[in-house]
């Protein structure tokens, strides 16, 4: 066990001294966060404002506050559904480096048990993945909180922690077989690169997902990181909408929110059927096991002897 | 006994063999050279031996473990300092040992038990706390030997310790391996491409494109492949070079070089009355592994 910690302890260090690496392992969530504050936010607040105008007196029901609160919250799954992506991937990237420069010789000569180099890798970039991202939901919540109310319990607060917690472990899970492709640290940061400008339109926080082609939706709801941003946009949206439905007295029978919900989906669709809370989970939850069955297969071999 | 007993030894990469049937035997407290220039197969040799990498044929044993049935006690028993440095830039002298540490299962304190002879010897205080990529070269391979003995090693395998070193560093690393050797009877393979460095070893073993070309002690692989130089100050003449008749010769302007393999002592003692004015320059480890391969270790 000594020996699995100081492993684990010595990647988390390796990543964590790296300021350069830390940062760029949350520029994507920077860039969505200053995006938002340029334009996206008023271009969403535009949106709900025009359909507010089109259901007559809906306006005067609906407060300021909560589209505002909304459009918030819509923003912050974005930050931590695209930090649960870059975070664990660059942390991961320890593994191409240790290759490169045969750093793993070192600790291949060492009494250390082969699972527990592998595992020791797969917990440091998941626990990396879960400081940072917990602590920019710890602090976005902060200061949404700040602004006036967020209408969220203490249920959906630890629901969103125990999303977090789900999606570094899934994304950790799956690029944990993706880094073995890399032969030289140069091909991973240019696929990080790659990577990076992605993850905001897969997990929709640029553009909703229901904006692009069924087809579309499907592919990139295959990868676990949309639906760990849905899941989020469940636990942290819910309260804000019920709020709204509220607010509107059923003046529109529900259709307001339920046309948000359509917008900015709450529910996974993939070849045409859509995922609820509970069959999200237990995608994400397979997808985790069938990732970690494929990495105990591919790590065995590369990590034994060659 | 012996440290390690390597035999019928082989390595093969697709079509290339890069170790090819080897069998040497290292005892235990000796300086053991291992030399070849690059792509040799030394690397590959060491990798093997720290169990690293996989053997394709042959068998090795270190002290009485089997390497690939008993890993884990070999790797308990081995230190290796490795030919580029494989600790993290950006971590400090401290954090590095202390991880490595872990490695072993060693706490901190622990750590710092093991490390209270080489903070002076290697000098370790001044740069503790600063980060192994602010190190210069010596500095640096200072903290590579310290990692590679925090186990307390039984054997210690040194992959060219001391390449772009300093003098002084130099001397830091070779006082230090000596006390091991000395001491604390610790075996010591080296590799290495300073070939003054294996004027002490117990064993020589030379390698060329992965097959043992020779082995044996120092004197004897240089009475066996290096030529001792008789510098024979004298005028030229028929009748003195009558005298060397039979040998390698040349004349430089005031004297002789006449190349003896093995006793010259005979010679000179037939001719004392005319060589008196000579020197002899006896041959080097740079001359055996020239002769050997035809190329000379850079």
């Amino acid at each position: 066990m000594k020996k699995f910690a100081g492993l684990t302890k010595r990647n988390l260090m390796v990543f964590f001294k790296d300021w350069q690496s830390v940062v760029f392992s949350v520029l994507t969530s920077m860039i969505v966060f200053v995006l938002y504050l340029l334009f996206l936010k008023g271009t969403f607040m535009e949106a709900f404002q025009s359909v507010l105008d089109a259901v007559p007196g809906l306006a005067d029901f609906i407060r300021e506050e909560e589209i505002e609160t909304y459009c918030d919250l819509l923003l912050f799954t974005g930050v931590l559904g695209s930090a649960m992506i870059t975070v664990p991937f660059q942390c991961l990237s320890i593994i191409v480096r240790d290759r490169e420069n045969k750093i793993d010789y070192d600790i291949l000569a060492t009494p250390v048990c082969r699972w527990q180099i592998v595992l020791s890798y797969f917990t440091a970039a998941a626990l990396s993945s879960v400081l940072l991202t917990g602590l920019i939901l710890t602090a976005g919540l902060a200061i949404l909180v700040s602004k006036g109310s967020i209408y969220m319990d203490a249920a959906h607060v630890m629901g969103a922690y125990g999303v977090v917690v789900l999606g570094s472990v899934s994304a950790t899970s799956l690029f944990m077989i993706v880094m073995l492709s890399f032969k030289s640290s140069s091909a991973c940061g240019a696929f990080f690169g790659i990577l990076s400008a992605a993850a905001g339109f897969v997990i929709g926080a640029y553009i909703p997902l229901s904006q692009f082609s069924e087809s579309v939706q499907t592919v990139c709801n295959i990868f676990p990181a949309s639906h760990i941003t849905i899941l989020l946009r469940n636990v942290l949206l819910n309260g804000v909408l019920s709020e709204m439905n509220r607010s509107a007295g059923g003046v529109d029978n529900g259709m307001f929110v339920y046309s948000l919900k359509e917008v900015f989906p709450f529910e996974a669709h993939m070849f045409g059927n859509n995922l609820d809370v509970s069959g999200m989970l237990v995608y994400v939850s397979l997808a985790v096991l069938v990732c970690t069955a494929v990495m105990i297969f591919t790590y065995a071999k590369t990590y034994k002897r060659k | 006994m012996n440290a390690i007993t390597v035999s019928d030894l082989s390595k093969e990469y697709k079509e290339h063999l890069a170790l090819d049937h080897i069998s040497f035997e290292v005892k235990e407290g000796e300086l053991f050279a291992y030399l070849g220039e690059n792509g040799a197969g030394k690397s590959t040799t060491i990798n093997i031996l720290s169990t690293v990498l996989k053997k394709s044929g042959g068998s090795v044993k270190v002290f009485d473990y089997e390497l690939g049935k008993e890993d884990d006690e070999i790797r308990d028993a081995i230190g290796i300092v490795f030919q580029n440095s494989v600790l993290d830039n950006k971590l400090t002298v401290k954090e590095n040992l202390y991880t490595r540490g872990a490695y072993y299962g060693l706490s901190g304190r622990q750590v710092d038990e093991r490390l209270v002879p080489f903070m002076r010897s290697f000098e370790l205080s001044e740069i503790w706390n600063r980060k192994y990529e602010t190190l210069s070269g010596g500095q640096r391979r200072r903290v590579d030997i310290v990692r590679a003995l925090l186990n307390d090693p039984k054997i210690l395998f040194l992959d060219e310790p001391t390449t772009g070193l300093d003098p002084k560093s130099r001397k830091i690393v070779w006082d230090h391996i000596n006390y091991l050797r000395r001491e604390k009877n610790r075996t010591i393979f080296l590799t290495t491409h300073y070939m003054e460095e294996t004027r002490d070893a117990d064993q020589v073993v030379i390698l060329d494109q992965g097959k043992i070309i020779a082995k044996g002690t120092p004197a004897e692989l240089k009475s066996k492949y290096a030529h001792t130089r008789l510098i024979w100050y004298t005028d030229r003449s028929g009748e003195r070079e009558e005298v060397i008749n039979g040998y390698e010769f040349t004349y430089d302007s005031d004297h002789y070089n006449v190349m003896f393999q093995g006793n010259i002592t005979d010679f000179l003692y037939q001719n004392k009355s005319r060589i008196t004015d000579y020197e002899i320059v006896k041959g080097s480890m740079d001359d055996v592994f020239l002769n050997l391969t035809g190329k000379e270790l850079v």
